[in-house]
């Protein structure tokens, strides 16, 4: 389902003191199958913006438009719970929506308050939990006894488990070690993949940001400041600084190398082996004169 | 959900704003018990008369009190409908052949329901116009005596601004719950009641739990920084009390005098 935001303005607690603009003039298309990626700091409307995408929250003005349902400012659309069948939100710190007596349970209230027969959603759910890493034993046990990563890779077996077209990623992999980071967005960049997912993330990971997107945009006050992919966005690092941004690990890497042995080098590595096959290269030719 | 305005405070600079904390809540005290003078129609227009100059004087927006009553506006309308029905009393109104209405109930029903009103006006102007930090204080110095009979004030004072604290938190720890269960299906706002009461289950849960973790955390928190209850402890604010404070006591004199004088 393509993606079409118009005039998008959204302003928190309207007619109250505390009245607060936290989107302003939003547009923006995400076609079907793209791989989004959201940068911006605490406060710049990510948060906000990914909410509008399934009716969560409502426009203050313009419009979202999502395949076939249309959510506008001023107009209620009644078919909010057929969207939200095609669009899964992994929130942030998901683990605080479990509630269920056993993990299966869990995972399953998705499918099923969608109306997915309840065979096929326990048969979503044994082949989930070992998707994101556990196995068949946890499904009949507390969520509440597990720890934190692994409540964590719950919650998104429970989001996953809806077979959303469109998923929603805000910060997934905030307060993960490494390990689980590095687990988790392989699982949804493979899925994202295999399923040919709409992938919407939310990131403060340059790195991630980096390697798995096709399109990145940066969020500043309520706008979009900056857009474009991977290679136009951190080739110019001047620009990020500008917006206290960094570029990635590996494009600071290269820009070192390129100034240390004065040479041009491509700057669309994003990858820890395509920097090392770029310094490799380097020092052979090197060796050479 | 943002609706809500109970223990909410709004920064502002009026001259509510900058009572001491004490005057504030000991007129919110002497409010509560002077209301129940009132029985006649000269006597509700005073305390109206009161109430109204007070929320004007606060500066805050008509509108965001009037949206914060919306919710409690639903059990003063049936107040005044329980008394008006059940009331007998005066010339009979209307005879509609099951119900009855006389004077006095929709009398009785006018005068309880402002009395509700005033009160919830009242009370929550308190913790519009103070912040939780200068209540706890306020109390902790207007208990300070019932110390010596043993009495836990400084505990008390301290779960007060704890509670108060902690509403807008859980407010929006419930927002952020019901949204993650929306987007999951469920229904909180729309559709038929089976599956709306369905949903409290999804909510509730996740609620208490972090709100058991949130207890947890502060009292370790607590602790952590060498937090040994009340004794000997000083407090950072100091409060004063001014000309403006007087004032008030005057107003708050002069009102309750007419009241007896007015009642019949």
């Amino acid at each position: 389902m393509d993606i079409t935001i118009k005039g998008l303005e959204h302003s928190y607690g309207k007619g109250t003191p505390f009245e607060r603009k936290a989107l302003s003039n939003i547009n923006l298309s995400i076609s079907s199958g793209t791989f989004q990626t959201i940068i911006g700091h605490t406060g710049s409307g990510k948060s906000t913006l990914i909410q509008h995408l399934n009716g969560l929250l409502k426009p203050t003005q313009g419009s979202i438009q999502i395949g076939d349902f249309k959510i506008q400012a001023g107009v209620k659309e009644k078919r909010l719970k057929a969207l939200r069948k095609h669009v899964g939100i992994v929130f942030q710190y998901p683990e605080h929506q479990l509630f269920e007596e056993t993990i299966e349970k869990d995972i399953l209230f998705g499918p099923l308050n969608f109306g997915v027969s309840e065979d096929e959603a326990k048969r979503r759910a044994a082949k989930l939990i070992q998707q994101v890493g556990l196995d068949e034993s946890y499904l009949s046990r507390s969520p509440f006894d597990l720890s934190g990563g692994q409540m964590r890779r719950v919650a998104i077996a429970g989001v996953l488990a809806m077979k959303p077209s469109i998923l929603i990623l805000d910060e997934p992999t905030a307060g993960l070690d490494p390990r689980g980071r590095r687990e988790i967005m392989d699982l949804f960049y493979r899925l994202h993949e295999e399923e040919g997912l709409t992938t919407i993330l939310v990131t403060h990971s340059m790195e991630d940001a980096a390697r798995f997107s096709d399109d990145i945009l940066i969020m500043e006050k309520g706008g979009v400041v900056l857009q474009g992919n991977p290679e136009t966005i951190f080739s110019n690092p001047e620009a990020l600084k500008n917006l206290s941004l960094d570029v990635p690990e590996t494009v600071q890497f290269i820009h070192r190398l390129e100034e240390r042995f004065n040479k041009d080098l491509p700057h669309s590595v994003f990858t820890l082996k395509a920097a090392v096959d770029a310094a490799l290269s380097v020092l052979q030719k090197g060796d050479d004169s | 959900m943002q609706n809500i305005i109970i223990g909410q405070y709004v920064p502002g600079q009026s001259f509510i704003h900058k009572l001491d904390p004490r005057a504030k809540l000991l007129t919110a005290f002497l409010f509560v018990i002077i209301v129940f003078l009132a029985n006649n129609w000269i006597t509700y227009v005073l305390l109206g008369a009161f109430t109204l100059l007070a929320i004007f004087v606060s500066k805050l927006p008509l509108r965001y009190i009037y949206n914060g009553l919306k919710p409690i506006l639903l059990v003063i309308i049936l107040t005044f409908l329980l008394h008006v029905f059940l009331t007998k009393e005066g010339p009979l109104l209307l005879d509609l052949g099951f119900l009855e209405v006389y004077e006095g109930g929709v009398e009785q029903g006018i005068f309880i329901s402002l009395r509700l009103l005033f009160l919830i006006l009242i009370t929550s102007l308190l913790t519009l116009t103070t912040t939780p930090i200068d209540i706890t204080v306020g109390i902790e110095t207007l208990l300070g005596p019932m110390k010596k009979i043993g009495l836990p004030v400084h505990e008390f004072a301290l779960m007060m601004s704890i509670a108060l604290r902690f509403i807008p938190t859980l407010l929006e720890e419930t927002e952020k719950i019901m949204k993650a269960q929306s987007a999951r299906g469920a229904q909180f706002s729309s559709g038929p009641i089976k599956e709306r009461l369905k949903s409290i289950v999804p909510l509730l849960v996740p609620l208490f739990v972090s709100a058991f973790k949130r207890a947890e955390d502060l009292a370790m928190a607590m602790e952590a920084r060498g937090y040994r209850g009340g004794e000997g402890r000083t407090s950072i604010r100091l409060l004063k009390w001014s000309g403006k404070d007087t004032t008030l006591f005057i107003i708050l004199l002069l009102l309750c005098v007419s009241l007896l004088l007015l009642r019949s």
